[in-house]
């Protein structure tokens, strides 16, 4: 087994009287893929912006319980959520580059979070991260144009430059695909596949067929809870839940 | 099982199931008439059972079509998966079945000149035994019920002796009268076939114990044959 690198431990979380989630405990595999699947409004969502306290920015949203990343307990007061974020790279739904040019989007994150030494280093992590992110051989002559010229899978790429170019260990994936073609997604799968051996990346995705090519483990949410979680070859052949097969298979969801 | 929120993926799932279902019966009927043909040795019955094996083989190319259709439109998933790599498998095993019962019919004329009864009746007997084996695997697949496949699984030892038995009266009646020589051989072919189809049976029970649990079945046979004292 591949060491821990995400451990929620009974978590519960609400927006104001409404609980959204119910006793999530589950564990993320270091420098494995894990994806989270579910129907609208399961949970899974909130459950990855409670990975890097996304939901702190929500005034009515309360999070009991604990969630590790290598053993320390991210909503312990000693925390800070700026280094915490650091780590914890996030790529959503819709690619949202800023409003800047395809270099100035690579860069803000090394530049504000003072990772970078001087103009040189600053030039050699955005090249480093646009290559990374299979991005750069498509943009290099063009490193001062606007990112929103893009097309969307370049776009969504390019957010994945950005997550990487603060060196996280963690990327969380918002259905990063869901926008896109089934070649940009195709890309985006190849990419997850080179970045799992650096990063561990947690994928929310509605694509049963997406979860089953990308991951090592997969989740199911359903109503808030964690019905399943399992090796992603059990999920999909043979999952022990009745809730889980129903979803899976088209029967209810 | 509750339905799909898709309801034409019901209906092309369906549609494998009964194919099936149908293909079976037909196989059920080859091996029946094969051995009424065999027992009364009627030479032009069994012509005519000959020309049904196409119908067979031509279901076995319906449920292929059909399931290819489901993989590439539907990606079906953990249970439907299951049911649908399995329909391909147990098409093949039917269609397997139905070349056996047919070479049965293939024989009766050999089998007409210069034979005793007694060992003919004993394998027409053999033969219903696995004709029932059939009817019983049909009903397990049509309830998807792993107890009614293991409990057909299971009665495949019963042939195995079955075939064991007739085995060693066809080597006496050879032995007592040459004369008998090349009809017995055609019957011990014959009983071969039978014990063929009773072993695809179990290869059925296993692909609906597959369907049904995720599992494979491990299962071992607690009649086992013992040949060296033949």
């Amino acid at each position: 087994m591949k060491s821990i690198k995400i451990k929620a431990d009974n978590l519960n979380v609400y927006y104001g009287e409404k609980q959204a989630l119910f006793d999530v405990s589950m564990y993320m595999e270091e420098k494995q893929v894990t994806a989270l699947i579910g129907p609208s409004g399961c949970g899974k969502s909130t459950f990855i912006r409670c990975l890097n306290r996304m939901n702190d920015v929500i005034d009515i949203c309360k999070v009991q319980g604990k969630i590790e990343i290598d053993g320390n307990n991210i909503y312990a007061p000693s925390m800070q959520v700026e280094q915490l974020r650091e780590r914890v790279g996030m790529v959503f739904q819709k690619p949202n580059p800023f409003p800047k040019s395809i270099f100035e989007n690579v860069a803000y994150g090394p530049r504000i979070h003072g990772i970078a030494e001087n103009k040189s280093d600053l030039e050699e992590i955005v090249v480093n991260s646009l290559k990374k992110a299979a991005l750069f051989d498509e943009v290099k002559d063009r490193l001062n144009d606007a990112g929103t010229g893009l097309s969307g899978g370049q776009q969504q790429r390019l957010c994945i430059a950005r997550a990487i170019s603060v060196n996280p260990d963690i990327i969380l994936m918002d259905e990063p695909c869901s926008a896109l073609d089934p070649i940009a997604t195709a890309r985006i799968e190849e990419l997850m596949g080179e970045l799992k051996t650096e990063y561990t990346i947690i994928i929310v995705t509605h694509s049963m067929q997406q979860a089953a090519r990308v991951s090592s483990r997969t989740g199911f949410f359903h109503l808030g809870k964690l019905v399943e979680v399992d090796k992603t070859e059990t999920i999909f052949s043979n999952p022990s839940d009745q809730r889980t097969q129903d979803y899976i298979t088209g029967r209810f969801g | 099982m509750s339905e799909h929120i898709v309801s034409s993926y019901d209906e092309q799932l369906d549609l494998i199931n009964s194919t099936l279902i149908k293909m079976g019966g037909l196989v059920e009927t080859q091996l029946h008439n094969s051995l009424v043909a065999l027992g009364d040795k009627d030479t032009a019955f069994a012509e005519e059972i000959l020309r049904d094996d196409n119908k067979i083989d031509a279901l076995e190319k319906e449920i292929d079509a059909l399931t290819y259709k489901v993989i590439a439109m539907r990606q079906p998933l953990a249970n439907d998966l299951r049911t649908v790599l399995s329909a391909l498998s147990i098409a093949n095993d039917l269609e397997r079945m139905g070349d056996h019962a047919t070479n049965i019919a293939k024989r009766v004329a050999n089998v007409k000149i210069n034979m005793p009864d007694t060992p003919v009746s004993e394998i027409v007997n053999m033969g219903e035994n696995v004709q029932r084996m059939i009817k019983n695997v049909l009903d397990a697949f049509v309830q998807k019920s792993d107890t009614l496949a293991i409990n057909a699984w299971d009665l495949d030892g019963d042939i195995d002796e079955l075939y064991l038995s007739i085995y060693r009266d066809l080597l006496k009646t050879m032995a007592e009268d040459p004369d008998t020589i090349t009809g017995c051989s055609h019957l011990l072919s014959i009983a071969k076939n039978i014990e063929r189809i009773g072993d695809y049976v179990q290869n059925i029970a296993e692909d609906i114990h597959f369907i049904t649990t995720g599992q494979a079945l491990e299962r071992k046979s607690e009649k086992r044959i013992k040949w060296e004292k033949v």
